[in-house]
């Protein structure tokens, strides 16, 4: 069942994270991605609500530039946190989460 | 760093972290995680007792001890072999510990990662009933071997055990397998009765696929020894129940021989 398959690597590679999975697939999904699609409290109740036209981007995100992680670790044994350059760390990105985001993608690649 | 996220812990002296749960309160978890640290203490193993319970400890009445002063009295306790720590030994009894869910992460993260636990073959976890805050820093931050789920027998406990199962196949946590509490009274007629119903325990092993570990009798005297301050185990140990515990120690030893949990690779950079 792909809700039970553990990643066997993760890499940083370009501008993503590219996965090795137990049952072979390799996927990848770049940063912008992953942070758009964080997974915490706030910012899903960001996405909930409608674009807004004027929002005025923090002066920390204005300095951080493209979303890029300053650190990543496991959290037990069903996750992994991400740490942003824009401060944001609050992201818990489950494994079942981690492998909906990414692309698959074929050896060579 | 919000403090309120997971810090990880390593516990390199503790070979295996067992965590003691259920999804309902009141079905025996302090009682069973005291008498298998016991049971497994008695079976020669090192071990130590950590309870996770902030709000209602109950470590300290059952191993017979107190508050302490913590500025002079190193952490953890030892009794009868094992080592203790319970928020028990820092408040005074009669005092409520009211805490929000942060300050609860907070401790049961320093009684993991704040005492020096040494070297163990098992550190068994009683956690407190329900799937909150203990729970979740504990699956997030501890390198737990496994859980395993006490029930009583009847519908009412096993719908709030199915929650706990549930939680710790959420967070990837091996549940080893369900202990059946209060599973049957042997009265003086040598019958076996079943108070609570029968099969409960089993219907939920057999449901998420594992051993049902131990049915623990019901005995009179588990009350009076959790009370007084020795485990059944210790205080009786050639009673039904003290035998259930100490074939139950054999089978936690067994179950965690072969690892089910591995951690998660670290990513690259």
């Amino acid at each position: 069942m792909a809700n039970d398959v553990r990643p066997v690597s993760l890499k940083r590679e370009g501008d993503g994270l590219k996965i090795e999975w137990a049952d072979g697939v390799t996927t990848f999904a770049t940063w912008r991605h992953l942070r758009a699609s964080c997974p915490c409290a706030a910012c899903t109740e960001d996405r909930a609500k409608p674009p807004d036209p004027f929002r005025v981007l923090t002066p920390q995100e204005v300095a951080a530039g493209p979303a890029a992680p300053v650190g990543i670790k496991t959290v037990g044994y069903y996750a992994y946190q991400i740490a942003w350059n824009d401060g944001h760390d609050t992201g818990i990105y489950t494994l079942e989460h981690l492998r909906k985001l990414g692309t698959p993608v074929t050896h060579g690649n | 760093m919000n403090p309120g996220m997971p810090q990880k812990l390593s516990l390199p002296g503790v070979k295996n972290v067992i965590a003691v749960a259920s999804g309902k309160g009141g079905v025996g978890k302090s009682t069973v995680a005291a008498n298998l640290a016991l049971a497994l203490r008695m079976s020669g193993q090192s071990v130590g007792l950590m309870d996770a319970d902030i709000y209602g400890p109950s470590v300290p009445i059952m191993f017979g001890l107190g508050m302490v002063d913590p500025q002079t009295t190193p952490f953890p306790l030892e009794k009868y072999g094992v080592k203790l720590m319970s928020m028990g030994f820092m408040v005074d009894p009669n005092q409520a510990v009211i805490w929000r869910g942060p300050k609860v992460a907070q401790a049961v993260q320093a009684f993991l990662g704040q005492i020096d636990w040494g070297d163990l073959d098992f550190l068994v976890i009683d956690l407190p009933p329900g799937t909150g805050d203990a729970q979740l820093t504990l699956s997030q931050s501890a390198p737990l071997s496994g859980a395993v789920i006490v029930t009583t027998p009847q519908d009412v406990s096993l719908i709030d055990a199915r929650k706990g199962v549930r939680m710790f196949q959420e967070v990837k946590v091996p549940v080893l397998g369900v202990i059946e509490n209060m599973s049957y009274f042997v009265g003086d007629d040598g019958k076996r009765y079943n108070l609570f119903r029968a099969g409960g325990g089993q219907k939920l092993a057999s449901e998420i696929g594992v051993p049902l570990l131990g049915e623990m009798p019901i005995d009179p005297r588990i009350a009076e020894c959790g009370d007084t301050g020795e485990p059944m185990v210790r205080k009786y140990p050639d009673s039904p129940a003290a035998q259930a515990y100490l074939a139950l120690a054999r089978r936690v030893i067994a179950t965690s021989a072969t690892p089910a949990a591995a951690p998660l690779p670290e990513v690259q950079w």
